[in-house]
């Protein structure tokens, strides 16, 4: 039988992008389309334009790394949209076999990260406003990643001793800031870490060079240095 | 006597810290109307998720407003459960359960 070839509209409608960008990344290779015998329109494979968009983690660090373009469906540009989607997410994961407790702890840490992004850059983004949202309930990923002023930079402004992304990493995971904050400051990160440790969920995050890594039997809480600098924060949540 | 409220009413999804202040702020004329030697109960049934960022807003106000008078509900909900352990560390306060 042969395959169901999408039209360029009908594939940009679902990755909600325009005509022109996939044009561009046919041209870059980034997402190559197919020509039939002596034609010239480009045509998609269903499947291929599923596993382009599966790939939720590289589209959220291209972004903050190069600000490259990425699928609509995952930008969320305020804090309302954010919430719905959000709360979208918690339907599908209440209904996960396993997971009919575990939901609200992974909506939590999710909608904490998220939180923080919004609540952290609200009038001061450098470009881009909003955050990338993407989930996959089926494999238990959840990316999440904004191109905001990062956490080093967030928490100078209370602390301005802070001078690495390692130190400032540590800091907001790790300790309650001061009440007299001229900001509210969260406890949404404490909290983040706290969850982690305790269940069944890894987490990846990264602000300007720091990096988190927790993830399978043996979690430590530990900031490292990793080998890039990327804008704002990006986080990964395995589950 | 009491007064009782079901923190649902503000939605099952209680993520924002915006949101969390809003909710504060509606809440204040209710709270206005609690006779000084009530306690004001709060009950989290129907709740899908609380965020501490939320619970900062709201609950933790409210704890400075009314101290022993204000009196939580135990909740099953794991992400109630742990944004109330960590406002108590936050604020070095412990909240007042009950069991109904």
């Amino acid at each position: 039988m042969e395959e169901k070839l999408l039209k360029i509209s009908e594939a940009a409608e679902i990755l909600g992008v325009s005509i022109d960008t996939l044009r561009r990344w046919d041209e870059s290779g980034k997402l190559t389309a197919i020509k039939k015998e002596g034609g010239t329109h480009r045509y998609y494979r269903e499947k291929d334009i599923e596993i382009f968009a599966s790939d939720l983690f590289r589209f959220a660090s291209d972004w903050i790394s190069q600000g490259a373009e990425f699928p609509g469906t995952f930008y969320c540009p305020t804090s309302s949209e954010f919430q719905a989607r959000l709360v979208k997410m918690e339907r599908l994961l209440m209904e996960k076999p396993g997971f009919e407790k575990l939901y609200s702890l992974i909506v939590l840490i999710a909608g904490e990260i998220g939180d923080n992004s919004f609540a952290h850059n609200l009038g001061k983004w450098p470009d881009t406003p909003g955050i990338f949202f993407g989930y996959d309930i089926g494999k238990g990923i959840i990316v999440l990643a904004d191109r905001g002023l990062g956490v080093l930079e967030t928490l100078r402004r209370v602390r301005p001793d802070l001078s690495t992304h390692v130190q400032a990493v540590e800091v907001a995971f790790t300790e309650f800031l001061s009440g007299r904050a001229p900001e509210k400051r969260g406890n949404g990160l404490k909290l983040v870490r706290e969850v982690v440790l305790a269940n069944p969920i890894g987490l990846f995050f990264i602000s300007g060079d720091a990096e988190i890594h927790l993830k399978g039997d043996d979690k430590t809480f530990r900031v490292t240095r990793g080998p890039n600098v990327v804008r704002g924060c990006m986080a990964k949540i395995n589950f | 006597m009491k007064m009782k409220i079901k923190l649902e009413k503000f939605g099952t999804t209680l993520i924002s810290r915006e949101l969390g202040s809003e909710a504060f702020k509606a809440f204040q004329p209710t709270l206005l109307e609690l006779p000084p030697n009530e306690e004001l109960e709060i009950d989290f049934s129907g709740i899908l998720t609380l965020s501490s960022s939320w619970a900062d807003e709201f609950l933790s106000p409210i704890l400075t407003q009314l101290g022993e008078r204000l009196v939580l509900l135990h909740s099953d909900n794991l992400s109630v459960q742990a944004t109330l352990k960590i406002l108590q560390e936050a604020n070095k306060r412990q909240f007042k359960f009950r069991y109904e």
